[in-house]
Formats: structure tokens, sequence, C-alpha cells
């Protein structure tokens, strides 16, 4: 019977199928905790265990998906593009602030994950977790990392971002909503930044700069961080 | 056929940027070279952003479902993650506390000595 499974279309249906049911139950819930990334997730890894599919068989389709993943990373210039006036209006701080932010995410990585003793393929596979998605993953595979493990951090990250983004500029006395908007895009990318939305406009748009800016900084800097 | 071509230029976009990458002297991904070319294009208005508007916007929308596959990857690595999941909470909420610091109070430092120039000038 799994014969019939044996093709790309099982990987992708099932794949979007896990996606539309967590996209439902995050707007039921409306919660950062109730991720669609990570409900899909486990629904297919669950769904996989349970009927004892080898995962082989999914991946025959997931890789059609993940061929995607270069074109996912180009448009992202789009969102840069598109806040150019903004960016413009306030272009040093921003640059110097991602490239702060850059800096402190992959030096503090580095330094806490040797202080726990991981391993460099599980360093490889942290390093880039602040930024967005797409790059992490990118620089995860350049360094020889596991994109899972990557994946896995890069919505950890983001999540935490989403929930504390508020006590975060209490704790640091951030009141200016340019640096408070860069600070979540800069360490909590994408899922940080919906966050940065709903405290306001300029959040928002700061924060979404910041997603681009610091993924760029991130591959610019972490071969010094990783030899 | 609209889609289609910019799919197609996007594609082609993302074929440079690979090829680029791997004449590079050093070690820099594809995609992100694919993202800069982009923005390039579009700032040199080479590309309009009509150009890929549909077919971009459509990624940029539902941009979470491509990582799914690498998410169910875990499951290669379960063993690992059960032995470092709390170093690995550590980590993430000691460089979320540095990163936030570190980008937020540099531009609130920057905007100051900004506005401290400025004054200057004025004088």
């Amino acid at each position: 019977m799994l014969e019939v499974l044996n093709t790309p279309l099982f990987g992708i249906t099932l794949s979007i199928l896990a996606f539309w049911i967590g996209l439902w139950v995050q707007r039921k819930i409306r919660h950062p905790l109730a991720n669609p990334l990570i409900i899909a997730m486990t629904l297919i890894v669950l769904i996989l265990v349970f009927f004892d599919i080898p995962l082989d068989m999914y991946e025959k389709g997931s890789s059609v998906i993940t061929l995607f993943l270069a074109p996912v990373t180009a448009v992202l210039a789009l969102t840069i593009y598109r806040q150019r006036a903004l960016l413009r209006s306030s272009l040093l701080p921003v640059l110097l602030g991602t490239l702060a932010g850059s800096v402190a995410s992959l030096f503090s990585i580095r330094w806490t994950s040797n202080l726990l003793g991981l391993d460099q393929v599980v360093l490889a596979s942290l390093m880039s977790k602040s930024v967005t998605t797409p790059i992490a993953i990118a620089i995860t595979e350049q360094f020889g990392g596991i994109p899972a493990l990557t994946v896995a951090s890069t919505v950890i990250s983001g999540t935490l971002g989403n929930l504390l983004a508020p006590l975060l500029a209490k704790m640091f006395f951030i009141s200016d909503p340019v640096a408070h908007g860069i600070g979540i895009g800069s360490c909590s990318h994408a899922l940080g930044t919906s966050k940065a939305l709903e405290i306001g406009e300029v959040e928002g748009a700061m924060s979404s700069i910041a997603i681009s800016l610091s993924g760029i900084f991130t591959v610019l800097l972490a071969p010094l961080f990783f030899l | 056929m609209k889609i289609l071509i910019q799919l197609g230029l996007l594609f082609g976009v993302c074929i440079l940027g690979d090829l680029i990458s791997s004449v590079l002297p050093f070690a820099f991904p594809g995609s992100v070279v694919s993202m800069l070319l982009m923005l390039f294009l579009l700032l040199s208005r080479w590309m309009k952003e009509s150009a890929i508007e549909e077919s971009a916007n459509f990624f940029l929308k539902n941009m979470t479902f491509f990582f799914i596959p690498f998410g169910v990857g875990i499951l290669r690595y379960a063993a690992l993650i059960r032995s470092v999941w709390w170093q690995l909470l550590v980590v993430n909420l000691v460089s979320l506390l540095v990163c936030f610091a570190a980008s937020s109070w540099t531009v609130v430092l920057v905007t100051r000595m900004q506005a401290l120039w400025r004054r200057r000038r004025n004088a």
C-alpha cells in the first residue's frame, strides 16, 4: 500500500496539508506559541512515525520544496527595497545597529556554546540562528551544520523575541521606537517582527528592515567567528 | 504566462547568483548573492518591482512553508537534540538578550551622536 506514496507528490501534499492546519490553529489560538511551522513539523513527524512511513519517502517530495529556498531568499531583496525611503532617513543608526546586533549575536553564541561544551557541528548549526531562516540555513550549510537544528533554533529565538519584545525594551531602558524595532528584528527576525508591528508602525518597519540587513551582516561576519 | 515569466526571471537571478558564488574566491551562499543581485537590479532600476511582484509576494507570504522540510529533518537528529536541548535554550536566551541590548543601544547612541553633531554644526 505504501507504494502509492512513493512519489514526490506525497511529501508536497502532506506539507501543504500540515501547513494549512498549522495556519488554521494559529488563527484560532492567536498566540505566538501556536507557531504554524512547529505545528506543521510536529504533525508530519507524528504521521510519519505513526504510519511507519520512511523519512526518505517524505523527502522525495520535500526536496522539491527545498529547491525554492533560493528564490525565497532572493525575494527578501524586495523587503529592503520597499523600505528604502525609511532606510535612507536613518541610514547610519540602522546600519550600525544591525551590525552591532549581528556581531553581538555571533559572539554570544560562540561564547556560550563553548562554555556549555557544544561541539563544532552544533555550533555551526546555531551561529546563524538570530537571522531569517533562509539565510540561516544557507550559513549552516556553508559550515557543515545541521539545517534541522538551525530551523528549530531560529523558531525558538523568534518565538522568545516575540514573547519578550515589550519586556526587553523595559529591561534595557529603550524608549526610542527605531531602536526598539531594530533590536527586535536583529535578534528575532520575522517572528519578532510580527510583534513589533503590533507595538507600533515605526517599530514594525524598522524591525522588518533589520531582518534582511542583519542576515547580510551575519553572512559576512560568520566566517570570522567560526574559525 | 505573466507569472511564468516572473518565475523565470526570479529563477534566472538565482542561477546567476549561484554562478557568481561559485567563482568568488571565498565561501558565500549563492542564495544571498541572488538577494543582493536582486536588490541591485531593483535599486538601479534595471528591473521594476512589477516585473516580479506577484510571484515575489507569493514567496514572501508563504515563506514559512518552505522551511517545513528542514524542520521535519529533525527526525534524524532526535537523539542529538535530546542530549543538548537545555544548552540550546540557554544559548538562545543569552544571545537574544546580548543581541537586543547591543543593537538597540547602538541605535540610541548613534542617533544621539548625530543630534550632537548637528547641533554643533548649527551653533
